[in-house]
C-alpha cells in the first residue's frame, strides 16, 4: 500500500487530466467517504472533491496522516464492518451535521482524535471482552433500575412453587421452567406432571439445569441468586455435614463427647466452605461473575475465622485442633531452643 | 390460634392443628430460619398486598403464618351481591406441595359449600398444583359465585333446585346472603 502511494503522486505531476480521469475512476477508494460526505454537505462536487484532495496530500503532515487513514480506510473494507467501526461512522455523521461549515483541519484532527480514542478503545475490549462485557451487565443490573422490564423479568424469571427468582432452574418437557429442587419435591409429592400445565414430566429430565437460562438469571438478578445460594449453603451445612473426613485423629485421649461436637462443627464448616469452593471453581470454570468469586472468596475467609475463633474461643483443653496448635508451636519452640543451643 | 410467647416470630404450624400432615423431619430448622413452605406464604402475603384479586382480600390472622383470614364481597349481578363472605385457609406445612385447606366461615346458599363451610372446588384437592397460589384460589371461589358448578355439588338439593327453578334458588340464596353475609 505504501508503495502505490508514490507512484500516484507521481502520475499526478505528470498530467493533471489523466490522473483526473484515474482518480475519477476510483474516487471510492481514493477519497474516505467521510470525506466526501462533508464536502457533498458543503455543497461540493466532484472535481472540486478532487482538487481538494490534491490539497490535502501535497501539505505533508497531512498527507502523511491522509495516507494512513486511507490505509485504514482499505483495511476495513476488506473486513467486515464491527459495531465500532460502525458506531465510528454514525460518530462522524454526527460531527460533520454539527460542522456545516466544512474545517478541513479540525475535521481530520477531530477524526484522528476520534479514531485513535476508537482504537484504543477497541484494543481494550479485544483483550478482555468476554469478562469486560459480563462485567459491564452486571454492573448494569445490578442497581436494577436501569432495565424498565425489570419487574416483568422478574415476574418471567420467577418460579411457580417457590415464587422466587428460580435457583438452578429445570425445564420440563413441556417448556416450564423451575428450580430443580422445587420441580423435583414438586415431582415426589404431587406426581410426575408439570405444575404448570398438568403435563407428564419424563422421566429424569427434570434433574438437569437448563444452563443458558442459568446463566441469564445470574447475570441479570446476582443479588438474588447470592442470597439463595447462601440460604442453601446454610441449610445444607446445617441439616446433612459432609461425608469427607478432615485427618483429625489425634483426639483419642480427649474427653469424647466434646471431641465429637467439636469434630462436627468443623466438619460442616468445611464442608459449607467445600460447597462454596466447589461453586467458585464451578463458576471459574464457565467464565462468569468475577463478582461472585469474590464474594465466595469474602465467605470462605469468613468462615476461616470463624473456625479459627471458635477453635480458639472454646476452652484450651477441650478443644482439640486448639491443643494441636499448641502443641504443634511447643515443638516449634522447642526446635527452635535446640538450634539456639547447638550454636 | 396466639401462641403463647411467640410473639412476632413465625412459627411452623403445630401439626395437630391440621391433622394429616406430619411436621418434616427438618422442623426444628424452622427455628432459626423460616422454612420454605413459610418463605412461599410471606411472598403471596405481600403479592396479595401489591394487587389482590378483584372483591378479594386475606391475610394472616394472628402472628401464624398459617392460618389466614380471607374475605370474599358477593360479586355485583349475581344473588350474593354485597354479601361479605368470610373464609379461613390453613396452610399445610409441606405447602405448596399439599393443598391449603379452604373452609366458608360465613353460611352461604350454594350447591358447591356444604353445610360445615367445606368447599368442592377441584384445586383444592386432586389437581391442586403447587404453581396455584392464594390468589388464583381466591378466584376460583369467586368465578364459582358467578358461575356455581351444579354437576359436581356437595349440597345435591340446592344443585337440583339450580337446575330445575333458577329463579327460585336465586331467591333463596339472596335471602341467605341478607341474612348471614351482611
Amino acid at each position: 500500500m505504501v508503495s502505490e502511494t508514490p507512484s500516484r503522486f507521481m502520475n499526478r505531476s505528470g498530467d493533471a487530466s489523466i490522473a483526473r480521469e484515474k482518480n475519477g475512476e476510483n474516487a471510492e477508494i481514493f477519497i474516505s467517504p467521510r470525506f466526501k460526505s462533508a464536502a457533498a454537505l458543503a455543497g461540493w462536487d466532484e472535481e472540486d472533491l478532487i482538487i481538494a484532495s490534491f490539497v490535502v496530500e501535497d501539505t505533508p503532515e497531512r498527507s502523511s496522516s491522509k495516507r494512513r487513514r486511507r490505509s485504514n480506510l482499505l483495511f476495513k473494507s476488506s473486513t467486515p464492518p464491527s459495531s465500532g467501526s460502525l458506531r465510528r461512522k454514525q460518530r462522524v455523521q454526527q460531527s460533520s451535521i454539527r460542522l456545516p461549515v466544512v474545517d478541513l483541519d479540525k475535521v481530520i484532527r477531530h477524526e484522528e482524535e476520534r479514531s485513535a480514542e476508537k482504537k484504543k478503545k477497541k484494543r481494550e475490549i479485544e483483550e478482555k471482552r468476554i469478562g469486560n462485557d459480563e462485567k459491564k451487565l452486571s454492573e448494569q443490573n445490578s442497581d436494577s433500575v436501569v432495565l424498565p422490564c425489570i419487574d416483568k423479568l422478574r415476574d418471567e424469571l420467577s418460579c411457580a412453587i417457590c415464587l422466587e427468582i428460580c435457583f438452578e432452574p429445570s425445564t420440563t418437557t413441556c417448556g416450564h421452567s423451575f428450580c430443580k429442587k422445587c420441580l423435583r419435591s414438586a415431582a415426589d409429592k404431587c406426581g410426575r406432571k408439570c405444575p404448570k400445565c398438568r403435563q407428564l414430566i419424563g422421566n429424569g429430565r427434570y434433574c438437569t439445569v437448563n444452563t443458558v437460562l442459568w446463566n441469564t438469571i445470574q447475570l441479570l438478578f446476582p443479588k438474588e441468586v447470592e442470597a439463595q445460594r447462601a440460604a442453601s449453603v446454610n441449610l445444607k451445612g446445617k441439616e446433612t455435614p459432609s461425608p469427607r473426613n478432615p485427618p483429625n485423629q489425634r483426639l483419642r485421649s480427649r474427653n469424647r463427647e466434646t471431641a465429637a461436637f467439636e469434630d462436627r462443627v468443623q466438619r460442616e464448616d468445611l464442608s459449607r466452605l467445600l460447597v462454596s469452593e466447589e461453586r467458585s471453581e464451578r463458576r471459574r470454570r464457565g467464565g462468569s461473575m468475577r463478582l461472585d468469586q469474590d464474594r465466595d472468596a469474602a465467605l470462605a475467609l469468613r468462615l476461616q475465622r470463624q473456625e479459627f475463633a471458635s477453635a480458639f474461643g472454646a476452652t484450651t483443653a477441650t478443644s482439640s485442633s486448639s491443643a494441636s496448635n499448641l502443641s504443634l508451636a511447643r515443638a516449634n519452640l522447642r526446635a527452635m531452643a535446640s538450634r539456639a543451643v547447638r550454636r | 390460634m396466639m401462641t403463647p410467647g411467640g410473639s412476632g416470630r413465625l412459627r411452623p404450624l403445630p401439626t395437630a392443628m391440621y391433622a394429616g400432615y406430619s411436621g418434616t423431619a427438618s422442623s426444628w430448622v424452622a427455628k432459626t430460619s423460616v422454612s420454605a413452605s413459610g418463605k412461599r406464604i410471606q411472598r403471596e402475603m405481600a403479592e396479595l398486598n401489591v394487587n389482590p384479586p378483584p372483591d378479594c382480600s386475606a391475610g394472616p390472622k394472628g402472628d401464624n403464618l398459617y392460618h389466614w383470614i380471607a374475605t370474599i364481597i358477593g360479586p355485583l349481578g349475581t344473588s350474593y351481591e354485597g354479601g361479605i363472605f368470610f373464609l379461613d385457609i390453613i396452610f399445610p406445612s409441606d405447602y405448596p406441595f399439599k393443598p391449603p385447606k379452604v373452609v366458608f366461615k360465613t353460611r352461604i346458599y350454594h350447591c358447591n359449600v356444604d353445610t360445615a363451610g367445606n368447599l368442592s372446588v377441584e384445586i383444592l384437592r386432586d389437581s391442586w398444583s403447587p404453581a396455584l397460589t392464594i390468589t388464583k384460589v381466591l378466584q376460583a371461589i369467586r368465578s364459582i359465585f358467578l358461575k356455581p358448578e351444579p354437576y359436581s355439588p356437595t349440597l345435591p338439593v340446592i344443585a337440583r333446585l339450580y337446575l330445575s327453578d333458577r329463579e327460585k334458588h336465586d331467591e333463596v340464596a339472596k335471602e341467605w346472603t341478607l341474612r348471614f353475609a351482611k
